[in-house]
């Protein structure tokens, strides 16, 4: 039977059983993100000869991190709520060579993995960081996030949210990602070639896909869909328009951690010698 | 000849592969799948250009195009 491409890259059977379809409910935007991880890794594989072996996906705790290890046949760690970068960053200390993707939500890395997610991007380590943003906290019960948008009601705000939502990307920006966009589930293709880029960037590349959480939403994903595309505006067409910007934002490679890290060691081993 | 396969046991009937269709081939159909989930179908499969977007924008990875 003709089977979907990606399933190649995905443990439909575990030791303990079936492992897909996956947990998320239907109409998810982080199976989405999945989707579109894979093909654009799928991509990479076929055009620049990069093998399976050099993937490392890494996530913490949330809707969106349970993408990584239980599905994927990759290399991948599943970590502590907010810690995914920490551990990231170890891996890319014992092995500098390995590309690494770090899946994460708006509260793994906004909420309780704020501090990494600012100190892992002042570091500027070598990981793509998709942050799936669907402004709620989905897994425990639809409650307000440090993303939701003003004056929505959430079951925490049932008269809606009194606080303003924080603008992840340009966080990143300041923090000092070399490579920053925002695309929602709503844009696949674009949404690829930003991942593909961003695993491409030697540095740290953040990708803020706005998704859909149909189920708290109280929405069907369709309704959810082109909620997404009204809300948002191409970057370039953003200056009079109160919608949220989407495209890229940024892009200024400059040396990484473990560039800067090995000179140290040629330095001291100098000294030395 | 192309082919469009559903797998009834991952489909979640989101329909969000009908929406992302730009030639309309797929719609909601009447068959149900153990789970009680609505399953769409592929009704005007000569119209298909195997651009697959629905493959791509599937969040259970449950629909197949023929390959080019």
């Amino acid at each position: 039977m003709l089977k979907h491409p990606m399933l190649e890259y995905i443990n439909e059977e575990g030791s303990s059983g079936k492992r897909f379809p996956h947990i998320l409910c239907p109409g998810c935007g982080a199976g989405q993100v999945l989707n579109y991880t894979l093909h654009a890794v799928d991509d990479l594989i076929n055009q620049t000869g990069a093998k399976k072996e050099d993937f490392v996906f890494i996530s913490g705790v949330g809707c969106s991190s349970r993408l990584t290890s239980h599905y994927l046949n990759f290399d991948s760690g599943w970590t502590l709520h907010g810690r995914s970068l920490a551990v990231a960053t170890g891996v890319l200390l014992a092995n500098p060579e390995l590309k690494i993707i770090v899946f994460t939500g708006d509260g793994d890395a906004a909420a309780i993995g704020g501090n990494h997610f600012i100190h892992a991007f002042r570091r500027n380590i070598n990981v793509t960081v998709l942050c799936v943003n669907n402004g709620l906290y989905g897994m425990t019960g639809g409650q307000v996030a440090p993303t939701t948008l003003p004056f929505k009601s959430t079951p925490t705000t049932p008269y809606g949210n009194i606080e303003d939502a924080f603008d992840l990307c340009k966080l990143a920006e300041a923090a000092g990602a070399s490579y920053i966009s925002r695309w929602t589930t709503a844009h696949p293709i674009q949404t690829i070639k930003a991942i593909k880029k961003g695993i491409n960037n030697k540095g740290t590349s953040f990708i803020e896909i706005l998704s859909q959480c149909p189920v708290h939403e109280h929405k069907t994903p369709v309704e959810m869909i082109s909620t997404l595309k009204e809300m948002t505006v191409s970057l370039h067409k953003s200056e009079d328009s109160n919608k949220i910007p989407v495209g890229e934002f940024h892009f200024a490679p400059r040396p990484t951690w473990t560039d800067r890290y090995e000179s140290i060691i040629e330095k001291a081993n100098e000294s030395v010698s | 000849m192309i082919e469009i396969v559903i797998n009834p046991d991952y489909c979640k009937g989101c329909n969000i592969c009908i929406t992302f269709c730009p030639k309309k081939v797929l719609q909601s159909s009447k068959e149900i799948n153990t789970k009680g989930y609505t399953l769409p179908e592929a009704v005007d499969i000569d119209a298909c250009t195997q651009c697959k977007l629905c493959e791509i924008v599937c969040p259970d990875l449950a629909i197949a195009v023929t390959p080019k």
